[in-house]
């Protein structure tokens, strides 16, 4: 890979920007670098690699251990060479006598309170301070050991990941500065002072019962075994690395996938990753041990209907059988009463064929993913406004943000990684401005200077935007500049005139959204004036009735502010899961064929037809929700699910569930038996992002390698899965690497045309899009015109929801999620994640709650118009009264069974985050949790039938 | 709360229009069956419009007129 700095490799400090350059001279080799520069970094850039045991380049200079120590000529004693920062003409040197004598002397203070149990210690082979103790040359400890020390100090094993043993800790403080400067949770601190000094997690807590969120930066950052994975103390050190992508949330982070022959001992953050910049979270850095865990699906399964045991069979014979009921619907039902869905959780590549299967296989348009509940307003509202489909920057463009707005999103829990590069400048000064039901917990950030909560209430979205555009245009805010030279002029001047009439008014608005118009005015003033202004928005943004128009309104305020273009600015969409973006350019949506291109383009859709070598219908073909209710009219009969679970993760899920029933054949390709496989007749085992090459395209448009670190469990990727299908359906697709298929991908799409492996292997990665004007990709969009020429302000009118709170349902329900689980939690719930989050629980307002009754762990009935469900009660004030907030991480929870049908006007992308409820004190589990429970076992127990079936056999 | 097929097309089709008035009927209209055009299946499309054509009393004004454009034009397309 083409690097500017070697990965692998720790300078001592972070990389400084200057455009002054130093040149100094080093052991006699003449360095330049940019101003600001440590005397220690500048010689590792010319691989003089000074000892150091406190400095690591992810972290400021700190100073403490001295082992850095040169000396500079005209200048007295030894400085340590981390914090000192180069000069012109400045002479180090790095080795002498006097220097070695020094280090040596430090090295031996270290050793003297160190057990010297090198052989069995679990950083054997991967440990800083044995290599520091080698590279000094340290040949005896003169203090002896008999002195006071910390060997019996007790060990901390209350963390399922990682060990905190301060035996072996020579209070470094990387640890506490990781926690502070990389993760931004100051959950550590050195306790005590001189001998007695120690690390203590929160008020001298254990790991689990302080702050700590098990990010992994502190495991990292250890020099010594002080702080380490369990994996590496039970399994020992890996032996090989492969660099992957994160199949977790849509930051993409990349991973060093640690190695022992085809078992994963650890992830490690990779620092050459450019999203995450060597950053984890609890998910992506821990929770792996899914990707093994008996509950995965290895044989294919079928069976004539959801009421008898599974049968395991070859991939053939399934195969086969899965060919042969999709072609019997459509010989009796006809064409269009099969479709598929693809998923944000497998590779480009992947979601590319299964949408390729639909259109020329299958010879309709029924294909859909799972960003139409998430994101697909995203799609729409920016595509309207900006004229692309995506978000306008890099992840790191926020170093140079002055104001974030952020909207319906909580960072910290569901985009961790990028949470903390948020919190990060936000340390640095930039200033937070939140619009949020909730209390997130980016405001409460360490450090964090005056923040504004504006705390709407569910579904009033729209009006607040369209508020903070009233005052910024009635305020004279506007860039005017920006506005005459990148703005359709007939579609501001309209726009003008409707977001500037009285009605648009913070003061005019207060009624619906709740929020004091002065509160909105100085938000407006704060982001419009703020130099560079971002928004980012999440789902609290889209999952509305008036989710598109949302992100138009979004899209209306960047460009009236001239906050698009450059860095530190844009419209930011956080997507949910790991390959949201990718599914959406991959032309997974009914309407448009990969880049967005529509199926009733004859010019586009010619190509396809020519590559793909069939006839492609002109017509969009089904939406997800539309299934479902076709498959309730009789006309939907079949269904193809790749790694996604609809019955939990859709709302009104009795609804689904009557869908899926009603269908004549299932087939679901996924790692585990998940709640939409309990109504499947064919079950195709799936594979897990360790066993498969391909690309994912993270929030910022970054295509990452995925890259195969284990074998397929059940012998096949997922691509390979669909090829099968589709040539026994009669429609030939020959691929034999993943690398084809982006080929394809890439002669197709006008955005994709310069993506390749080999071109990825040589950027690492690569922002679309990528062509001829583009050769390596474009991080910054719109820098200096949109995709359809000018900007267009769209008209965003407020029209109030359905669902309202009324005298039978007074409170309004908003879901969400948490850090510890990952959606519908198949893949979370089966690690150690758990130990946080075991359940979901309604959150509510002490005043609703005393209002009820209500106590801190009372069972809880909610009802919607939907249904019934029942969750424990959390009482908490992040909610304001009259909200009640829940999570949908746990299927028995049957958060989506209170959900309803209510979905956004342009998109049909449900309204999850507004359901009118009513609460109140029950006493035992609500019907439809019955029914899941019983429901549950009798398909657990299909499942054991079939394992059992087929191993007798094998037996036999 | 379970909806018929149709009874969601109707709530889709008002819901586009209520979300879209636009400076005059006629625009108003033309934005509907575009973006129905646009976005729905075929099938989706015929069912409404064979609604419409019966009466359509549950659509309002402004879905029931751009259902009728849309009628137009995919007669036309057809003859």
């Amino acid at each position: 890979m083409l690097q500017h700095f070697d990965p692998n490799k720790d300078y001592g400090t972070p990389a400084r920007v200057s455009e002054n350059l130093i040149t100094l001279e080093i052991d006699g080799v003449a360095v330049t670098v940019p101003e600001g520069t440590s005397v220690l970094r500048a010689a590792a850039l010319v691989d003089i690699n000074i000892p150091k045991l406190c400095a690591s380049d992810n972290l400021d200079a700190f100073g403490s251990c001295r082992l850095c120590a040169v000396q500079i000529e005209g200048r007295r004693g030894y400085p340590a060479s981390c914090t000192t920062p180069v000069d012109a003409g400045m002479k180090v040197v790095t080795q002498n006598e006097k220097i070695a004598k020094l280090r040596r002397n430090i090295m031996e203070l270290y050793i003297s309170d160190h057990p010297l149990d090198c052989l069995t210690c679990p950083s054997n082979g991967d440990c800083e301070l044995q290599d520091m103790a080698g590279a000094v040359g340290l040949r005896e400890v003169r203090y002896g050991f008999d002195g006071h020390n910390h060997l019996d100090a007790e060990k901390d094993l209350s963390n399922p990941y990682f060990s905190f043993d301060p035996s072996k800790c020579i209070v470094c403080s990387r640890c506490v500065r990781a926690c502070e400067e990389v993760q931004g949770t100051f959950a550590l601190t050195v306790d005590g002072r001189g001998f007695d000094s120690k690390i203590a997690a929160g008020q001298d807590d254990s790991f689990l019962n302080s702050d700590c969120v098990s990010c992994g930066a502190c495991v990292q950052a250890c020099p010594t075994s002080t702080l380490m994975e369990n994996n590496v103390i039970e399994m020992g050190q890996p032996e090989h690395s492969v660099v992957t992508t994160c199949a977790y949330c849509g930051v993409g982070c990349s991973f060093k996938a640690d190695m022992k022959g085809d078992q994963v001992i650890r992830m490690v953050p990779y620092k050459g990753g450019e999203a995450n910049q060597g950053h984890s979270c609890v998910k992506g850095r821990f929770a792996f041990g899914y990707a093994t865990h008996k509950d995965r699906i290895k044989t294919p399964m079928i069976r004539d209907s959801i009421n008898e045991a599974w049968r395991e069979v070859s991939w053939e014979e399934a195969i086969g059988f899965a060919a042969k009921r999709l072609k019997e619907v459509q010989a009796t039902y006809g064409r269009e009463s099969i479709g598929g869905i693809t998923s944000s959780r497998c590779t480009n590549e992947e979601t590319y064929l299964v949408q390729k299967l639909i259109r020329a296989g299958f010879g309709n348009n029924n294909t859909d993913t799972c960003a139409r509940v998430c994101h697909s307003p995203t799609g729409y509202g920016l595509k309207t406004t900006l004229g692309e489909s995506a978000g306008t920057q890099t992840f790191d463009s926020i170093k140079y943000t002055d104001t974030m707005l952020v909207i319906g999103a909580n960072p910290t829990d569901a985009h961790p990684v990028f949470g903390s590069m948020m919190r990060r400048r936000l340390r640095e000064g930039a200033q937070l401005i939140v619009a949020d039901p909730r209390k997130i917990d980016l405001l409460k950030t360490p450090h964090l200077k005056d923040a504004i909560h504006l705390p709407l209430r569910p579904g009033t979205n729209v009006a607040l935007v369209n508020s903070l555009a009233h005052t910024i245009m009635s305020e004279g805010l506007e860039d005017k500049a920006f506005i005459a030279s990148r703005c359709d002029d007939k579609a501001f001047i309209k726009w003008q005139a409707f977001i500037t009439e009285e009605r648009n008014s913070p003061e005019a608005m207060q009624s619906i959204t709740g929020v004091d118009a002065e509160d909105v005015r100085k938000a407006a003033r704060v982001y419009a004036n703020a130099g560079n202004g971002a928004i980012f928005y999440g789902l609290g943004v889209t999952e509305h009735s008036q989710g598109s128009t949302m992100v138009m309104g979004i899209a209306n305020l960047a460009l009236a502010t001239g906050n698009i273009g450059r860095e530190g600015v844009g419209v930011n969409p956080l997507r949910g899961q790991n390959n949201v973006q990718g599914s959406c350019d991959m032309g997974s949506f009914p309407h448009e064929l990969p880049g967005y291109q529509h199926v009733a383009d004859d010019e586009a859709r010619g190509r396809f037809e020519a590559a793909w070598g069939v006839k492609l219908d002109d017509e969009p073909g089904l939406r997800i929700p539309n299934m479902f209710d076709a498959a309730l009219a009789g006309s939907f009969k079949a269904l193809y699910v790749q790694g996604e679970d609809i019955a939990q993760s859709d709302p009104n899920t009795q609804h689904v569930e009557a869908a899926l029933k009603a269908l004549d054949c299932v087939i679901v390709q996924d790692i585990f038996l998940n709640e939409t496989a309990k109504f499947a007749h064919v079950l195709l085992p799936g594979s897990t992002f360790l066993e498969k090459n391909g690309t994912f395209t993270n929030a910022e448009r970054r295509i990452n390698r995925v890259r195969k670190v284990m074998p397929a469990l059940a012998g096949k990727e997922d691509w390979e899965v669909t090829v099968a299908l589709s040539n026994a359906l009669g429609y030939e697709m020959n691929y034999n690497h993943p690398s084809e298929i982006m080929d394809e991908i890439a002669s197709l799409t006008p955005s994709f045309t310069g993506v390749n492996y080999e071109r990825l292997e040589e950027l690492g990665s690569i922002q679309w899009p990528c062509n001829e004007q583009h050769p390596e990709g474009m991080p910054i969009m719109h820098v200096e015109d949109f995709p359809i020429g000018k900007g267009n302000l769209a008209i965003t009118e407020y029209v109030a929801t359905d669902e309202r709170a009324t005298r039978r349902f007074p409170l309004l329900l908003t879901t969400g999620r948490i850090l510890s689980q990952y959606n519908v939690g198949a893949q979370t719930r089966r690690t150690e994640n758990q130990t946080w989050h075991n359940e979901d629980v309604l959150e509510l307002h002490p005043h609703d709650a005393e209002e009820r009754g209500v106590n801190e762990g009372d069972w809880l009935g909610i009802s919607s118009r939907a249904g019934q469900t029942v969750l424990r009660a959390v009482i908490s004030e992040r909610m304001q009264p009259g909200v009640v907030y829940t999570t949908f991480h746990h299927p028995g929870s049957g958060a989506n069974v209170i959900t309803t049908d209510s979905s956004d006007w342009a998109t049909n992308c449900p309204e999850y985050k507004v359901t009118a409820v009513q609460v109140e004190k029950v006493t035992q589990p609500s019907e439809w949790q019955k029914n899941f429970e019983d429901f549950n076992n009798k398909q657990q127990d299909y499942l054991r039938k079939g394992r059992r079936s087929r191993s007798e056999e094998v037996g036999q | 709360m379970n909806h018929s097929q149709l009874d969601q097309l109707i709530i889709m089709a008002n819901q586009i229009a209520d979300n879209n008035h636009l400076d005059t009927e006629a625009e108003s209209i033309e934005f509907i069956a575009t973006h129905i055009k646009k976005f729905w299946a075929r099938s989706m499309k015929e069912e409404l419009i064979t609604y419409a054509k019966e009466g359509g009393d549950k659509l309002n004004v402004l879905a029931t007129q751009a259902i009728m454009v849309l009628s137009e034009q995919y007669t036309s397309r057809s003859t």
